[in-house]
């Protein structure tokens, strides 16, 4: 059994945590006013995931 | 707060631009001014978020405080890798500098991580990535809390 402080994430749900926590803190150390900031931490987490998993895809006919 | 002042400018990614003072300022103002950054930027490594905190921007500093516990926490409960000072190669001594700059949580992912690392899996390499990213923002946040205890970003 697992020691509750260990986790174990797929391969989607670490990217998206990753994504978040980065967009959300590029978003308030790089943007002020509360909409400028919603907004870069949005385009930047739906950019983190469409890059993400577009590289993923791109690799996909390497692996076989 | 500092942090939500109303500005005329909706952004600013860009230096707040240099204009030159009336008058010079004096070289003593000039080194407190410089010394008082290296002490923000230095508290800031030290803990993620002091910096901004000493900067009065309580909002920037929450955020930085909690994004870095928060990688730390995952990166050391996926088990990923801490890399050490005696790193046999240059991946492994920069992985000790990327860990290092999250500071003080450098010693908390070490206590956390009781099994040690396991990077067998792909759980673990996810560990070592998200510690790694812990070190490098943090080390962004000072340089930004830096930049703006020296007045060259708001």
């Amino acid at each position: 059994m697992m020691p509750p402080h260990e986790f174990k994430l797929s391969h989607f749900q670490a990217m998206v945590f990753f994504a978040l926590l980065i967009s959300v803190a590029f978003g308030f150390l790089s943007r002020r006013g509360a909409y400028q900031r919603a907004r870069y931490i949005l385009w930047s987490f739906i950019l983190f995931l469409v890059i993400g998993v577009g590289i993923g895809w791109a690799m996909y006919p390497f692996s076989h | 707060m500092p942090d939500e002042a109303p500005i005329a400018e909706s952004t600013n990614a860009v230096p707040v631009p240099q204009h030159a003072p009336p008058y010079p300022i004096p070289a003593k103002d000039r080194h407190r001014r410089d010394a008082l950054a290296l002490t923000v930027a230095a508290a800031a490594w030290f803990l993620p978020g002091l910096g901004h905190a000493l900067l009065k921007m309580w909002v920037r500093a929450l955020v930085c405080f909690s994004t870095v516990a928060l990688l730390v926490i995952l990166g050391a409960g996926m088990r990923g890798n801490i890399f050490s000072r005696n790193g046999e190669d240059a991946f492994a001594k920069l992985g000790y500098v990327a860990d290092l700059g999250a500071g003080s949580f450098y010693f908390v992912a070490q206590a956390l991580e009781t099994n040690g690392p396991d990077v067998s899996h792909a759980n673990g390499d996810y560990g070592t990535r998200l510690l790694a990213t812990a070190g490098v923002l943090n080390m962004l946040a000072a340089l930004h809390a830096y930049e703006v205890a020296r007045a060259r970003k708001a």
